[in-house]
């Protein structure tokens, strides 16, 4: 400030500007408050009239998506005091006291591999919202789930880093085909005899789509393999006919005379096609799964092997995936009818103790069956069987002799396995983990450029005999993981989790409409 | 089951993300409340106001960081966490533009300036500048007071803002002496000196109407920043009702 001095206060600067006569006090900032008071009454009377007038959806977090767009107006249906919003979502999606439920994290670790131990109660239910965010818009996909969720359980990165090689092919497990089927030898047959160019039509012959595309029916017989095998030239061997001391075949006089349940098509069966020649007996021409091949089978497992338990009432053997372990209580309950429809029409006493028995045993594994959570006891088929004690080899060796050849035929395609026929993996759906479209990738790949272990393509136009261990009856037939990784990286397609996988079961599968419905 | 990994609203993560950031905008919003309790706050041993100011602006950045995380760094699509996220970004956006105006213009203006006033008095000090003009001019040549009339009167009647301050904070004074410099070497010595005066007087003018242009956003980006702010707070209340009650 100048020294000089105007009036009381002086001046400053060169030009001796005035110094300022009282102290300037600056601006209030009221103004600032007031504004901001305005702005926050503005809003808050918005809020209010929202609130009141239009239901809230002021305080949304946005826009619900299209499947719950009819909540949009009323917060309370999802949001309401005291319920959890999973249990909110269970009030409309799950209604009908579903003990395991069907969107829990129970049901996930069991709908896959059906088996409860998987189960661990102890693990915190996630939310639903965890992946199913809502209020992002009408368009947004609800099911579409964040890779982060699926990897914060699962120890692998993505689907190209660490994801674990197909189950089927893992660990050196066995193909479970149970047949003694020769691909190419097959495909070269069809196409001759349906003149086919194509060897992918060739392939189409026996493995015929669904409806859907996405997988094929199960093989069968009569379909598929009628026409070439066991047409009525087949026949077994000249038998032995069991009598005392003995080891043989039944003849049908016997069984029908016998009458024991689950033989009544000895009743319906041509004499005619049994030749009986002395103490022998064959027959001709032999049907798929023929009753009398089948039925002599079964009696003479019985000599061989000692409490047979439930595994009696089965056609083949019981060796099953621990998925497919429903398959032999259904074919146990068929068979048990078959058996209870035969005998309901006999008055005999000890007919109608034995029904009462089958009735008993039917209901009971119906009862098993029809629980969607009863731990089906394997065991009661899986026997170990255990040969007969104190049976000397000559009656083995003689017993054996007679399986070989009554199953002579048999072996052409299936083998035996402890005086049982080995049982047939039709349904080739073996990627049981995933859910694989054949008909979303046949446009994009042929048959053969997946399924390339058997060297089909380059083998089925010539004539040479091919060795049984290149020409086999693999079901996959699939390299391996490395194969849809080609395609399914981050170059080039989807290699999302749920592009293959669902977190929940399908509830297709283990309920039916009427659990939906609400009964109160 | 370990707890859900996307960083989002729905989440452990995401809560506690929005948890400190409206902690944050709390304390970064107490700023205010200390500046207008000083006395109080000083009594009670509550800090320093730098400590404050470093919360508030440390605390408001961390906030919109932490405010993005809680968001998912997605746009949220309802009105309310539209506006708070809108209103987190503005003020956030506006506190920085007032801290970076508070930098730059009194560097500038203490250093290229010789006058410094207080923005209160600039319209009484161009009227003392005027008056000594005019007292100057008064007895000058005819030329002299023609130039005045001119060409400086119209700059000396009241304090002008104008845009070329925020580029040049002298405001190309040189060439708006070189009319009186040229009359200078052109009249009598006592007219020289009054011509230095009134070069003088115009250069003071120049330089106030300096400050005049480069206080005023010192002064009204709190108009950004303050009242809007507050309707964040409400937001954030808003917010936090419908989180807990739905």
């Amino acid at each position: 400030m100048s020294p000089a001095i105007k009036g009381k206060k002086g001046t400053f600067s060169r030009l001796r500007l005035p110094v300022a006569r009282g102290y300037s006090f600056p601006a209030s900032r009221n103004p600032l408050l007031w504004v901001g008071a305005l702005l926050v009454s503005v809003v808050m009377s918005f809020i209010l009239y929202d609130i009141g007038l239009r239901g809230g959806g002021a305080l949304s977090n946005g826009p619900l998506s299209s499947s719950h767009a009819v909540l949009e107006s009323d917060c309370g249906s999802c949001h309401s005091e005291g319920k959890t919003m999973a249990a909110s979502c269970s009030g409309c999606h799950e209604k009908f006291g579903d003990e395991l439920g069907v969107y829990t994290l129970a049901a996930h670790y069991v709908y896959r591999s059906q088996d409860l131990q998987r189960v661990h109660i102890e693990d915190a239910e996630p939310d639903c919202m965890d992946c199913h965010v809502e209020h992002e818009g009408r368009e947004a996909p609800l099911t579409r789930v964040a890779e982060l969720e699926c990897v914060g359980c699962h120890e692998f990165a993505s689907f190209n880093s660490g994801h674990p090689q197909f189950e089927p092919l893992a660990n050196g497990q066995p193909e479970r085909g149970g047949l003694a089927f020769a691909h190419i030898q097959h495909i070269r047959e069809v196409m001759k005899i349906e003149e086919l160019t194509d060897v992918e039509q060739s392939c189409l012959y026996c493995h015929r789509p669904r409806p859907d595309g996405t997988s094929f029916e199960p093989l069968d017989f009569e379909a598929h393999c009628d026409s070439c095998h066991l047409t009525t030239a087949g026949a077994t061997p000249f038998l032995p006919v069991a009598a005392a001391g003995v080891t043989g075949v039944s003849t049908l006089s016997t069984i029908q005379l016998e009458g024991r349940p689950g033989t009544e098509w000895a009743l319906f069966t041509n004499p005619n096609e049994f030749r009986q020649r002395g103490p022998r007996v064959m027959k001709t021409p032999l049907h798929h799964e023929d009753p009398w091949v089948m039925e002599n089978l079964r009696r003479l497992r019985g000599l061989l092997y000692e409490d047979l338990g439930l595994t009696d009432l089965l056609r083949t053997t019981p060796d099953v995936a621990p998925h497919q372990i429903r398959v032999l209580y259904e074919e146990a309950i068929a068979a048990l009818e078959a058996q209870a429809l035969g005998l309901r029409s006999r008055p005999e006493p000890e007919v109608q103790q034995d029904l009462e028995r089958i009735t008993e045993l039917l209901a009971a594994l119906s009862r098993k069956l029809e629980d969607p959570y009863a731990d089906l006891d394997e065991t009661r088929f899986l026997l170990d069987l255990q040969r007969r004690a104190g049976l000397a080899d000559e009656t083995v060796t003689a017993t054996e002799e007679v399986i070989d050849a009554l199953t002579e035929a048999c072996r052409k395609c299936h083998s035996i396995e402890k005086a049982g026929i080995r049982r047939v993996e039709t349904d080739q759906r073996v990627l049981r983990r995933a859910h694989f479209d054949h008909r979303a990738h046949i446009l994009q790949v042929r048959c053969l450029e997946c399924h390339n272990q058997i060297p089909i393509g380059d083998l089925a136009g010539g004539q040479e005999a091919i060795d049984k261990s290149v020409d086999n009856s693999a079901i996959l037939n699939l390299a391996g993981i490395e194969t849809c990784q080609q395609c399914h990286n981050p170059k080039l397609t989807s290699d999302r989790c749920v592009t293959c996988h669902y977190f929940h079961p399908n509830k297709s599968q283990r309920s039916n409409l009427l659990l939906y419905v609400d009964t109160e | 089951m370990p707890p859900s990994r996307r960083s989002g609203q729905g989440n452990a993560w995401g809560v506690a993300y929005g948890v400190g950031a409206a902690t944050l905008m709390l304390a970064a919003a107490l700023y205010g409340m200390r500046r207008r309790t000083m006395r109080i706050a000083i009594r009670m041993g509550l800090g320093t106001a730098r400590s404050w100011l470093y919360l508030h602006i440390y605390g408001g950045s961390l906030f919109l960081v932490l405010m993005l995380m809680h968001s998912g760094f997605r746009l949220p699509r309802g009105t309310t966490t539209g506006w708070l996220w809108g209103l987190s970004l503005w003020t956030v956006a506006s506190g920085l533009l007032g801290l970076a105006l508070q930098q730059w213009i009194p560097r500038v203006l203490g250093s290229a300036l010789s006058v410094e006033v207080l923005y209160e008095r600039i319209p009484e000090l161009v009227d003392e500048v005027r008056a000594k003009a005019e007292s100057c001019v008064a007895s000058c040549s005819e030329p002299v007071k023609r130039l005045y009339a001119a060409r400086l009167a119209p700059t000396f009647e009241g304090p002008r803002r104008r845009w070329i301050y925020f580029a040049d904070v002298t405001g190309g004074i040189q060439s708006h002496l070189k009319d009186l410099h040229y009359l200078k070497g052109l009249t009598s010595a006592e007219e020289q000196e009054k011509l230095t005066e009134l070069a003088a007087l115009y250069e003071a003018k120049l330089e106030l109407d300096a400050h005049y242009t480069l206080q005023l956003p010192l002064r009204c980006w709190l108009y950004s920043h303050v009242p809007l702010s507050l309707v964040l707070v409400a937001f954030l209340v808003l917010h936090v009702f419908a989180v807990l009650y739905y």
